[in-house]
């Protein structure tokens, strides 16, 4: 074997450093092995500090076989059968697009642009190449579009912080962990959804300086099995209760940081009263916790008491249990706490909010070039500016998990447009927001869909036209951390475009060609534009001097003096740096919500129950909480074929033996699990990890309903509601289901 | 059979994996194995106690290439050799007459499943060559550079057992006195 290989070529093997666009929650440095224009082998970073390195998750090690995956579209598809049926046939590019831009000019002509909308996802998380900004662009140079508002992930947090802060910039650099004397991580599974690249090492290495770290979970999560010198179970959804029941025996015990709180925030005394039950004569006390939480009341006080003592402490939420109807509630409650307590600008402490973003390389920090001007659809509406009202949001607008209700319902059902064409790009919602076959239903009515994508996705299943998009190995672009950092990395095009793919830019470009939009701008060279774009940013701005080396080395670090602590300069100077919310303080009572008058939205943060609760009535029948965590072997629905990966973590449901038992089901059985909305098989498996009560299913599996509509593929959204809080969170996991044996269906 | 003049070996710091199997997936992309049967490397899963109490345990299983391989005296056609200069159990798989031939006789011997065929018939054994090709290289093995919270390392055995101490329990794992896997451990206990 040896001798073969001597006398063999030496093919010379080219390492391209690069990165991932995936929406995972890292953003991890990776060198490509590339011989002979196709990649061989995945290497990581091999930054010479060994335990500052930013190592890439399974998700990227198993990259080469997403890339040349036989399921990759490599051709423009046109539908070749009823919708849904996933029948297509090859035609060219030419055909494609022109088909494509004959329907919009038809379309915009019969019904106006506002019956063209357009659904982007964060299936692509790098600033050049980025379908959403460039259909956004081509759209609004076409006369205008319609579209969706908000986001599935944050939202809920997304309204907290700026409900509290007015920023979303809410975390600390992750190595300021090792600061803290105490981390409650609560509903935060970073081992698997990564929240930043070096946080499971940094809060490893927490445990190990002896910090202190409680996991409050329904789930005994990898991070909890890790990291958790106690693990608090509490039902889905009550979060908010033990939060403030925590917040009673801190201020019984008059532990509170009163300065803190009046020097730095407002209404304290409004959520006091609540907690102290002087407004509703019920006292938030641990024992009224414990009825609705199922957390022991001693556990609750020895946890205030110990969260009230040490200082400084981490109280990391995240946004998980914000995925639900009484999302921003959990955010705000533990913002609140995190106030009361005075950690919020501290070296180890945490001002909550979940978004754990620093405002270096940030994610959110992205322009196309050239940028999208403003919608003519949109024109003239009141502004959104600052606002917390969720209606001005929906002026024009549906919100993204009511886009496919939107779809099949129009005007007719409330919403200010009527779709007759839609243009999906970045994204696989059928598959990822609320209600699949509902969303199945409305793309089966729906006049007309093209999808841009780099498979055939749920969603794709529907589209009369696929276009098919190469993959971030295939182009070079700017991406930045998920959202932890401070780094920048650049992707470099590590092998030409499989088959017939395109970036979605080129595809925005040539499609403005069929439509006769001379006026639209053609998108530079990749080199000239990302030089460009990073000297439109003021951080990269600031930071990267050197293109050439920023793009050999695949990444630029930056160091600074101490770790970055969210709000410092607003808690040590807050005279001249006001926090951004109206009264310039930490709105703990926000007059902007109360203006509202919406009893559902409480200017303070209070446990409500809402829907689709542990004590919904509804529970009768449907008995189990169903939670939707985010998968470790995918992002999301993407990378869900990739065999590498799903041999390493079978799609399985958790189940408590409790509830198991009761219904005669054994570990490795495959079960039926089903509410209203729908049906969907999957394995059992039977561990102690999940609290009774609940199933938890990982979320990103594809949807595949079977003759009798019962989904086999265990999308977890076939059975969750598409609805929102008040606030605007995807209330994914506020979902009532029930389970039994499968009996093989029929 | 010789003593080798070293042995190289693992160290495994068990409170420390998250069984994210990230060290699997490198070991499938570096060797170029398909998804299947053949694992180089398995993270294996182990939970006790009822809520909330509870232990969940991983441990790594690649080659332990130990320091008395029962797998080489089993097979018939002597394809499975231990090097002299540093320990590392190899496979000849040209050699191999395939698990169907000797009835797996290697895998029947290995206490930690090490040997691993393919799904077709006939599979010639493979295993993990503790990355030989990078070992040459003066590199480490690819499910060490792989592991996002160091929990692995890898080099001469008594130099590990000098830095890390001489730990050759952990849960989940039973040290064989007659192979002497070369491993050693930081186990998790419940804390």
């Amino acid at each position: 074997m040896e001798n073969q290989e001597e006398t063999q070529e030496e093919v010379p093997i080219k390492i391209v450093r690069t990165t991932s666009a995936f929406d995972c929650g890292g953003r991890c440095p990776l060198r490509v092995h590339v011989e002979d224009g196709k990649i061989t082998r995945i290497e990581t970073d091999d930054y010479e500090v060994k335990e500052e390195q930013l190592r890439a998750c399974l998700r990227c090690r198993a990259l080469r076989q997403y890339v040349y995956h036989p399921k990759r579209l490599k051709y423009p598809l046109k539908r070749d059968g009823p919708k849904g049926s996933g029948k297509f046939k090859r035609i060219s590019w030419d055909e494609a697009l022109s088909e494509v831009a004959e329907k919009l000019k038809e379309v915009k002509e019969k019904h106006g642009n506002s019956s063209i909308f357009l659904a982007t996802g964060g299936g692509y998380q790098a600033a050049f190449h980025d379908g959403m900004l460039a259909m956004m662009r081509l759209f609004t140079q076409f006369g205008g579009y319609s579209t969706h508002y908000g986001n599935v992930s944050s939202e809920g947090a997304v309204y907290a912080t700026q409900t509290m802060y007015k920023s979303p910039f809410v975390g600390n650099s992750r190595e300021d962990l090792l600061n803290s004397k105490l981390i409650i991580m609560w509903g935060w599974d970073p081992a698997r959804m990564i929240s930043g690249t070096d946080t499971i090492f940094n809060l490893i290495k927490a445990k190990e300086k002896g910090i202190k770290i409680v996991c409050i979970d329904p789930r005994y999560t990898d991070s909890a099995a890790v990291l958790a010198h106690q693990w608090i179970p509490i039902i889905p959804g009550t979060d908010v209760a033990m939060m403030a029941a925590m917040a009673y025996v801190i201020i019984k015990e008059n532990l509170h940081d009163q300065e803190f709180l009046d020097k730095y925030t407002v209404g304290f005394d409004k959520f006091k009263s609540y907690v102290m039950g002087d407004e509703d004569d019920s006292p938030k006390t641990p024992e009224w916790a414990e009825s609705i939480t199922s957390v022991p009341a001693k556990i609750i006080t020895d946890l205030a008491l110990e969260y009230g003592k040490t200082k400084p402490a981490a109280l990391m939420d995240c946004q998980g249990p914000a995925r639900s109807a009484v999302g921003e509630l959990y955010n705000r409650a533990a913002i609140t706490l995190t106030a009361m307590t005075g950690n919020i600008g501290v070296h180890g402490g945490s001002a909550a909010g979940g978004l754990m973003g620093i405002p270096y390389g940030h994610m959110f920090f992205r322009a196309g070039i050239p940028p999208p001007k403003r919608n003519p659809v949109e024109e003239g509406l009141k502004s959104v500016r600052g606002s917390l009202d969720l209606r001005l949001r929906l002026q024009a607008r549906c919100h993204i998990n009511k886009m496919f209700d939107a779809i099949l319902k129009g005007k007719d059902g409330g919403y200010p447009f009527d779709v007759k064409f839609a243009y999906f790009v970045n994204n696989n919602f059928l598959n990822q927001l609320g209600n699949a076959n509902k969303s199945a239903e409305a793309l089966k009515k729906l006049d007309y869909m093209v999808i841009a994508d780099l498979w055939l996705t749920p969603t794709a299943r529907y589209a009369d036209i696929i276009l098919p998009v190469a993959s971030i190995a295939e182009k070079s672009d700017l991406t930045r951390p998920w959202p932890s950092g401070p780094y920048f990395t650049i992707a470099n095009k590590a092998i030409e475009p499989l088959g017939e793919c395109k970036s979605d830019i080129r595809i925005a470009e040539e499609l403005a060609d069929k439509l006769g939009i001379d006026d639209f701008e053609k998108y530079p060279d990749e080199d000239k534009a990302l030089k460009f774009m990073l000297k439109m940013t003021e951080d990269t701005r600031k930071e990267v001097k050197n293109f050439r080396k920023f793009k050999d080395d695949g990444i630029h670090r930056i160091k600074f003096d101490e770790p970055y602590v969210a709000f410092k300069k607003q808690i040590e100077d807050p005279e001249n740096n006001p926090i951004g919310t109206p009264s310039g303080k930490i709105e703990i009572f926000s007059q902007r919500i109360a203006d509202l008058n919406n009893p559902e939205n409480p200017a303070i943060p209070k446990y409500m129950e809402r829907w689709e609760g542990r004590y919904d009535p509804l529970s009768k029948k449907y008995p189990l909480q169903l939670m939707s965590p985010h998968p470790k072997s995918r992002i999301h629905s993407e990378m869900f074929l990739v065999e590498w990966l799903r041999e390493v973590d079978p799609h399985i449901a958790w189940i408590n033996p409790i509830d198991a038992e009761s219904r005669g089901i054994k570990d490795g059985d495959e079960i039926l699990v089903f509410n209203d909305r729908g049906k969907l098989t999957i394995k059992a498996w039977l561990t102690e990890r999940i609290i009774p009560g609940a199933i938890s299913i990982f979320e990103g599996a594809w949807y595949e309903p079977d003759e009798n509509g019962i989904d086999r593929g265990g999308c977890v959204n076939t059975l969750t509601k598409d609805a929102y809080s008040p606030g605007g969170a995807s209330a994914l996991k506020s979902c009532l289901v029930e389970m039994k044996l499968f009996d093989g269906g029929a | 059979m010789e003593v080798p003049k070293l042995q190289v070996g693992f160290y495994f710091d068990q409170t420390r994996c998250i069984g994210c199997s990230a060290c699997a997936v490198a070991c499938k992309d570096w060797h170029d194995i398909p998804a299947g049967p053949e694992k180089w490397m398995t993270i294996l899963y182990n939970e006790k106690g009822k809520i909330p109490d509870l232990f969940v345990s991983y441990l790594i299983r690649p080659c332990y290439h130990c320091e008395d391989p029962v797998c080489i005296p089993v097979c018939p056609v002597e394809a499975i050799t231990k090097r002299e200069e540093d320990g590392i159990v190899l496979v000849d798989s040209e050699k191999c007459i395939g698990k169907d031939e000797c009835k797996s006789k290697c895998l029947k011997a290995c206490p930690y499943d090490a040997p691993q065929f393919g799904p077709e018939k006939g599979a010639k054994m493979k295993k993990c060559s503790y990355c030989l090709d990078r070992h040459l290289e003066g590199k480490l093995p690819i499910c060490v550079e792989s592991c996002r919270t160091h929990a692995l390392d890898v080099g001469n055995l008594e130099e590990l057992k000098g830095k890390y101490g001489d730990i050759k329990e952990a849960d989940n794992f039973v040290y064989s006195e007659r192979t002497k896997p070369a491993i050693i451990f930081k186990p998790k206990k419940k804390i």
